[in-house]
């Protein structure tokens, strides 16, 4: 049997253990998918895997058994779904082209979840679109409020929700629920002067909750979606850590020119000798410095008024 | 154009009275119509209106006893003889001293409950024959909780009074006890047709009341004053609505018949 | 018999309107909900009637267009008080049926019960009202058991149809308005006569209810959060409120803010007392107000049905059925006292 491994990978294919057995991974970018694409999956993995998929840890499938010889038939049904989730194909009828940058994870969202502050599964497919077929190492994740669900920074680039909360002083009632609900739930930015909230701007993360439990609709959101972008968290073997908070009151086009950035920034300073040719961008990161990261990263971004960019990033995590 | 009725008038403190750290009487400058258990609606901008019951009248000049619980009547204890407060009022139903007339009458108050039964007590110790008879007991904590103590010795002379503390802190002189413990030993004759004024804190007005039902009062003839938090004292912001009363309106003075319906 | 009208020619006479009066009504707030990428119909000032929603219930009533959420009624200095001004222009305010029953038993507590307050008085004296009629009720309504189905105290009603706006107009002053133009035609109605949510306050009901054992379970479910007392166009309750300017400390404000008596401190005395602390207590306390003590005072029951506490409960307690668990509440009470 002669098999191009690389090119199998590239391909969204996977070698498993038990030798001439493959299993093929599906990506579904925001995590929510209509259940016709569901029908299909069942289908390759009844007719050509073993009849079990694996849902992944980045909300794709994973459907396993599947001998190689099947690999293009099984690309070939699997047009409608990259068709239907909209991914970047250069070729049709030839299944993924890149497997590299990661399905694009997302909590439920707004769609469903009242504590999101957007579109998460809809920003999820916009960033995939402007990435895929990207075949570098990257791994972004999309939650929809600071309670982070999805725990988005384990990710490369974490993408959090916010809203900059608005207040109307006549319809408030000060009937405290936003104060009580911020210090409780959230973190008391909130405190009562003339018996009317005061927000503090620099300590306030944006969550929604004032405007979620406020009876009079006096605290509402910004017409304008906000996010936090946090960086280069990892699992992994040699220094697991948490993602940094980069962007405060960031928006979501400087976002997606902030990860198109970074691609050419890896492209630069890649280790081309590491282990296939991959390297977690955090360390190159920590082999550059932030500040030639950040110089990259922001090239052309406009970002609004009311961002906050930290200067310094530094990182902890476990050091093995 | 209707007259407003949360315009508030300034009064000129006369003289202020201090009774306890906590309690001063306020003399103020006021010469229209009230009755004992009315209240007015005192205030200094900024820091809000507060319901304080008449303790005092007299020509040209009513009492406010005030107690220092919270934000308005903080800042009024900071003001002094020759300021001015703002007012409106007078609210509520209040005492009609015609309707005790010829009849025993006892009054049992509690703490600041004495306040404002004090121009009832005091109208009848001065005019003690329109009245058969005038019982008065009244309660406090310790003796450095006694309110118009001069007034005590002055009503004595006329009618039975009797004050007595929870607790003499030491003290020699006092006769210590709850209020509840001289009900039995009231000297009344008929109870059947005796009137009776309750005025203090909700528990010692549940049982002072259910002493002198038992001692033979009727419920009709028993009259307690709810404290309630009032806050327009014209029936409008809802605060002090129990059932289908408004006590700003309606009382603070109420029959037990009724009040005894009452659930908060 | 009233006039056939066009979205744009009703939206245009709307608009002239407009410009002699203060004109309220149901409005989208965009992206105004408390969810993200949500909308919130509510009450707001309108200048075109193309703006106004018609298949929709607002979240919150008219009530604000008579009572403002927050209402100032006095500026001052340390020494002096001056009353605040209001805009000496007329207000038109679009309602549905439930709503102007409810204007009733605002006059009721604003006007009669005590003196009349002054400002509220100064607004009503001002007022119109232009009826929306109900082709169809909403899911929660149920108005017609409450008896607020019907009105006839407005100037003039609308009642759209797909797509067309039919009027029937009974102020006079107002007809020239409607009828350029036009003919004459039979309306369709402008009342609902059934409603799917129905209730039944039972004759017995008395306070002695209150020891029933269902306000229990609002102890647990209820939040307190005053929601529906902040929708409901029959509360009519508020707190006064002090400040001096934190610009300027010299000079302040008297207020008054809507208040809710299902909302912790709404009963504080001074000192440090309050009432009703459960909010089991203040479930029943808010029920017998609006079914049996209003009705005890003044003849009719205040609640009207316009069923707007049930709609943004966000606990989904359901008012129409406290109201309509109140005759077993009834029974256990009184097998109780046997």
């Amino acid at each position: 049997m002669d098999i191009n491994t690389k090119k199998l990978k590239k391909n969204a294919f996977r070698v498993t253990k038990r030798r001439g057995l493959t299993a093929s991974r599906v990506r579904v970018p925001g995590g929510h998918l209509k259940t016709e694409y569901m029908d299909i999956i069942r289908r390759i993995a009844d007719e050509y895997g073993d009849g079990t998929v694996h849902i992944t840890a980045r909300q794709g499938f994973e459907i396993p058994g599947i001998r190689f010889e099947d690999m293009q038939i099984v690309n070939e049904l699997l047009q409608p779904v990259i068709d239907g989730m909209r991914i970047n194909q250069p070729e049709p009828g030839k299944g993924y082209s890149s497997s590299g940058t990661r399905n694009i994870a997302a909590c439920v969202g707004n769609r469903v979840c009242p504590f999101a502050c957007y579109d998460t599964t809809a920003f999820a497919q916009r960033i995939e679109k402007a990435v895929f077929p990207n075949d570098l190492h990257f791994k972004i994740a999309l939650t929809g409020c600071p309670n982070d669900c999805q725990k988005v920074r384990m990710h490369d680039f974490g993408i959090m929700g916010m809203t900059l909360p608005q207040y109307e002083r006549d319809r408030c009632v000060t009937c405290r629920a936003c104060i009580n609900f911020c210090k409780k739930k959230s973190v008391e930015a909130l405190k009562e002067i003339n018996y009317r909230p005061s927000r503090n701007e620099e300590k306030c993360i944006g969550c929604g909750e004032c405007v979620l439990n406020c009876p009079m609709s006096a605290w509402t959101r910004s017409k304008e979606k906000y996010y936090r972008l946090t960086l280069f968290g990892r699992t992994g073997k040699r220094n697991p850590r948490l993602g940094e908070d980069f962007i405060k009151w960031i928006d979501e086009d400087s976002i997606v020119k902030i990860i198109l950035n970074t691609y050419e920034y890896v492209e630069k300073y890649i280790d081309r000798g590491a282990p296939g040719g991959k390297e977690h961008i955090g360390y190159i990161v920590d082999r550059t410095g932030f500040e030639e990261y950040k110089a990259w990263a922001l090239k052309g971004v406009e970002l609004p008024a009311i961002a906050e960019v930290n200067q310094t990033v530094y990182w902890g995590g476990v050091k093995y | 154009m209707p007259i407003n009725e949360y315009a508030a008038f300034l009064s000129e403190i006369k003289e202020v009275i201090k009774h306890t750290d906590l309690e001063y009487t306020f003399r103020m400058a006021y010469g229209g119509d009230v009755l004992p258990g009315q209240f007015f609606e005192v205030s200094i901008p900024k820091f809000g209106e507060a319901p304080i019951s008449v303790s005092g009248i007299e020509d040209g000049i009513i009492d406010l006893t005030i107690r220092r619980v919270g934000k308005v009547t903080n800042e009024i204890f900071e003001r002094y003889e020759g300021e001015s407060l703002f007012m409106r009022g007078p609210y509520g139903n209040g005492f009609n001293l015609a309707d005790y007339y010829g009849k025993e009458l006892v009054i049992i108050a509690g703490g600041t409950g004495v306040s404002p039964v004090r121009a009832v007590v005091d109208h009848f110790a001065n005019n003690p024959d329109v009245v058969k008879t005038m019982t008065f007991i009244a309660g406090f904590k310790t003796p450095n909780d006694i309110l118009f103590r001069s007034d005590f010795e002055r009503w004595s002379k006329t009618a039975g009074v009797t004050l007595t503390v929870d607790d003499a802190k030491g003290e020699p002189g006092y006769n210590i006890g709850l209020v509840t413990e001289y009900i039995p030993k009231l000297k009344v004759r008929d109870a059947a047709s005796a009137a009776a004024i309750v005025v203090g804190p909700p528990a010692m007005m549940r049982f002072t009341t259910m002493g002198l039902l038992k001692f033979g009062f009727k419920e009709e003839n028993i009259q307690i004053s709810h404290e309630r938090r009032m806050c327009c004292g014209i029936g409008k912001c809802g605060h002090c609505k129990i059932n289908d009363v408004y006590v700003c309106l309606d009382g603070p003075i109420f029959s037990l018949s009724k009040a005894k319906a009452l659930l908060d | 018999m009233g006039y056939k009208l066009t979205p744009e020619a009703f939206s245009r006479i709307v608009a002239g309107l407009s410009e002699r009066y203060r004109v309220f009504a149901p409005k989208r707030y965009e992206l105004g909900g408390h969810f993200s990428d949500t909308d919130i119909i509510r009450y707001g000032e309108i200048s075109a009637g193309s703006e106004i929603i018609f298949g929709e219930k607002s979240a919150q009533s008219f009530k604000e267009a008579l009572l403002p959420i927050t209402q100032v009624l006095f500026y001052f200095t340390e020494k002096e008080m001056k009353e605040s001004d209001f805009e000496q222009k007329d207000v038109l305010v679009f309602l549905r049926s439930c709503d102007l029953n409810a204007v009733k038993r605002l006059d009721t507590i604003y006007l009669r019960n005590g003196e009349e307050d002054y400002y509220y008085k100064r607004v009503r004296d001002r007022i119109r009202f232009a009826l929306i009629g109900c082709p169809e009720p909403f899911e929660s309504c149920f108005c017609v058991d409450m008896g607020t189905n019907r009105a006839n105290n407005y100037d003039f009603g609308v009642v759209e149809q797909d797509g067309t706006y039919f009027v029937d107009c009974k102020a006079k002053d107002l007809a020239d308005l409607f009828s350029a133009g036009t003919q004459e035609v039979q309306i369709p109605p402008l009342f609902v006569s059934k409603t799917k949510t129905r209730v039944n306050i039972p004759e017995e009901l008395d306070a002695s209810v209150a020891t029933a054992s269902m306000w229990e379970e609002y102890d647990g479910r209820c939040i307190n959060c005053g929601r529906c007392n902040f929708s409901c166009p029959t509360c009519t309750c508020y707190t006064m409120q002090d400040i001096f300017y934190q610009e300027n400390g010299r000079v302040g404000e008297r207020r008054r803010v809507w208040a809710s008596c299902m909302v912790d401190g709404f009963s504080d005395v001074a000192g440090g007392g309050s009432y009703r602390p459960k909010n089991g207590q203040r479930m029943r306390f808010k029920t017998l107000h609006k079914v049996l003590d209003y009705r005890a005072r003044f003849g009719e029951n205040m609640c009207v049905g316009c069923g707007r506490c049930d709609d943004v409960c966000p606990e989904y307690i359901s008012f129409s059925r406290i109201i309509n668990r109140l005759s077993e509440a009834m029974e256990e009470v009184r097998n109780a006292d046997k």
